[in-house]
């Protein structure tokens, strides 16, 4: 017997997963307090789908922010801090310790600060994301091969030109990296910023139909995150596959992989 | 009056020195007064000919190199290419291949060779007609579209070479440039510079530390010593040309690249 492709088996495990969300309960296997149906979950979801999708919005529209938050100021400092061994020396200790600290524990003072609205769940996200991008957006410009800016100077490169033509595109696998990281950092930053103090957005959805004991309701919040991340790790993938196309490149077509000494003609005999 | 100019221009590519060192001695800062690496160096290399340097490894060749490229200053002495001080990295006047091919891996074969045009805001057509002619000219049409993982190393140091070559520049610096590659491919890829040496007409200073490179190579070896580097021996090397794989296995061979060994062993 073949065995099937990877890809099959994970979508297999998948399947089985969600009949087993709906057979479990059904049967009494389990209480449904503890694990709605699929089914019922799924309802509950179409019956109050003007809830949910208010509140998606309003979580997406947090998401979108912060994560500009978090990539802009990212690069940013990122940049600086990876250009300028000044800047280095200085701050790289202070953000890598921060990046240890559980950040989290500052929500309740931004909550105080900025209120329970959409501003302090932007703020805190858009910090959570922050060092991800920040660290490997120096890491990445760091780490250019010295050879590179060599050669770019041999070829009469300006500063400028060095940045934009050879540092710049050097360090992208690495900044998008740190993009893809720091983008989960902040749903994860906005869901749990929700769930704490909020009054709106999916977490407080959550928080909100979990006190009441409203099972199914609390699944379909579940559900609706887990929905939003997977797009959100899809379309990361698929914007970084599209941007490094040079890296995929010897995949696509390794079939037709050249090799030195066959492919090129022979030198001319002497 | 263009013209007159352009001519002697021409004459000047052609005859005469294209590079010349005077006295060139460099000292690496260091906490105890710095660490001496050239020793006064001169030397002078005719238009159109192809010199290699040999030494033992850290005698300073590859910093001399990067001197004459403009890509590192020295503490004394002055450098002239065509007549004309070497200040700053020139292309059009000097390319400079290294060893690694350091090719920028986000583009296509045919953009890293057009790398120094683009620079220069030459316009796309123009650029890829000379890119196109560069690659014929290193043997790899049809690979313009490829990116540099897809090439292997002495592929690579092809694009690395068509690039160096795209500005026209009379004079070509390399820095040990085969010194990566396997045996065989580092001796087919001498074969195949000597091929291009010979119709592109350039003046090639060469850095190796391999003696049966240097010999198959060169009109003209300069051996240096260990460190602080300083050239000990000025060999011409009177094999015919072109060049054949058989004359490495002759007795002028053979003691042509004993006496670079003999120099090199002393200073050691």
């Amino acid at each position: 017997m073949r065995w099937p492709s990877p890809a099959a088996v994970r979508w297999m495990m998948l399947a089985a997963l969600l009949v087993l969300w709906e057979v479990l309960p059904k049967t009494g296997a389990l209480p449904e307090l503890l694990l709605p149906p699929l089914s019922k979950t799924l309802a509950v979801l179409f019956t109050d789908r003007y809830v949910y999708f208010a509140a998606l919005l309003v979580t997406l529209y947090e998401v979108a922010l912060s994560m500009l938050i978090a990539c802009g100021l990212g690069i940013l400092t990122g940049a600086l801090v990876g250009g300028f061994a000044v800047l280095r020396n200085l701050l790289l200790p202070v953000f890598s310790s921060l990046y240890a600290v559980p950040i989290v524990i500052l929500y309740p003072i931004f909550t105080a600060w900025f209120g329970i609205g959409s501003s302090s769940k932007i703020i805190f996200a858009g910090i959570y994301g922050f060092f991800p991008v920040m660290l490997s957006t120096a890491a990445g410009i760091r780490t250019i091969d010295p050879q590179f800016l060599l050669a770019a100077r041999s070829m009469g490169a300006t500063l400028t030109q060095q940045i934009t033509r050879v540092i710049i595109p050097a360090s992208v696998p690495t900044v998008f990296a740190g993009l893809r990281l720091g983008g989960a950092l902040a749903i994860i930053g906005v869901v749990v910023s929700e769930m704490l103090t909020a009054s709106a957005g999916i977490g407080y959805l959550v928080t909100l139909n979990r006190t009441i004991l409203d099972s199914p309701r609390v699944f379909a919040g579940i559900l609706a995150i887990f929905v939003l991340a997977i797009a959100y790790h899809m379309l990361a993938r698929a914007i970084e596959s599209r941007v490094l196309v040079w890296q995929a490149a010897g995949r696509r077509r390794k079939s037709s992989s050249p090799d030195t000494s066959a492919t090129v003609p022979a030198p001319v005999a002497a | 009056m263009q013209h007159l100019a352009n001519l002697t221009e021409r004459r000047d590519r052609t005859s005469g020195h294209a590079i010349e060192v005077a006295h060139v001695s460099h000292v690496y800062a260091g906490a105890d007064g710095g660490v001496p690496a050239l020793h006064d160096i001169s030397l002078s290399v005719e238009a159109g000919r192809f010199v290699v340097i040999v030494g033992p490894s850290g005698c300073g060749k590859t910093s001399l190199l990067m001197m004459m490229a403009g890509l590192r200053g020295q503490s004394q002495g002055t450098i002239l290419c065509h007549g004309k001080p070497i200040l700053e990295p020139d292309p059009k006047r000097v390319g400079v291949i290294f060893q690694e091919a350091s090719l920028f891996p986000w583009l296509t074969t045919f953009d890293n060779i057009e790398f120094p045009l683009s620079l220069r805001g030459v316009p796309r057509s123009e650029r890829r007609r000379r890119s196109q002619a560069m690659l014929s000219l290193v043997g790899l049409e049809g690979f313009g579209e490829r990116y540099p993982h897809e090439l292997s190393g002495g592929m690579k140091q092809r694009v690395s070479i068509a690039r160096g070559l795209v500005q026209d520049p009379p004079v070509l610096l390399m820095d040990e440039p085969f010194a990566a590659l396997d045996e065989q491919t580092r001796m087919t890829m001498g074969h195949e510079l000597l091929r291009i040496w010979s119709t592109a007409s350039k003046t090639v200073v060469f850095v190796t530390h391999s003696l049966t490179e240097a010999v198959y190579l060169a009109d003209e070896v300069l051996v240096m010593s260990a460190r602080p580097g300083r050239i000990v021996d000025r060999i011409e090397v009177t094999l015919p040309r072109p060049r054949t794989y058989e004359m490495m296995a002759t007795d002028v061979f053979g003691r042509l690249r004993e006496r670079i060994w003999q120099q090199i062993r002393e200073t050691v």
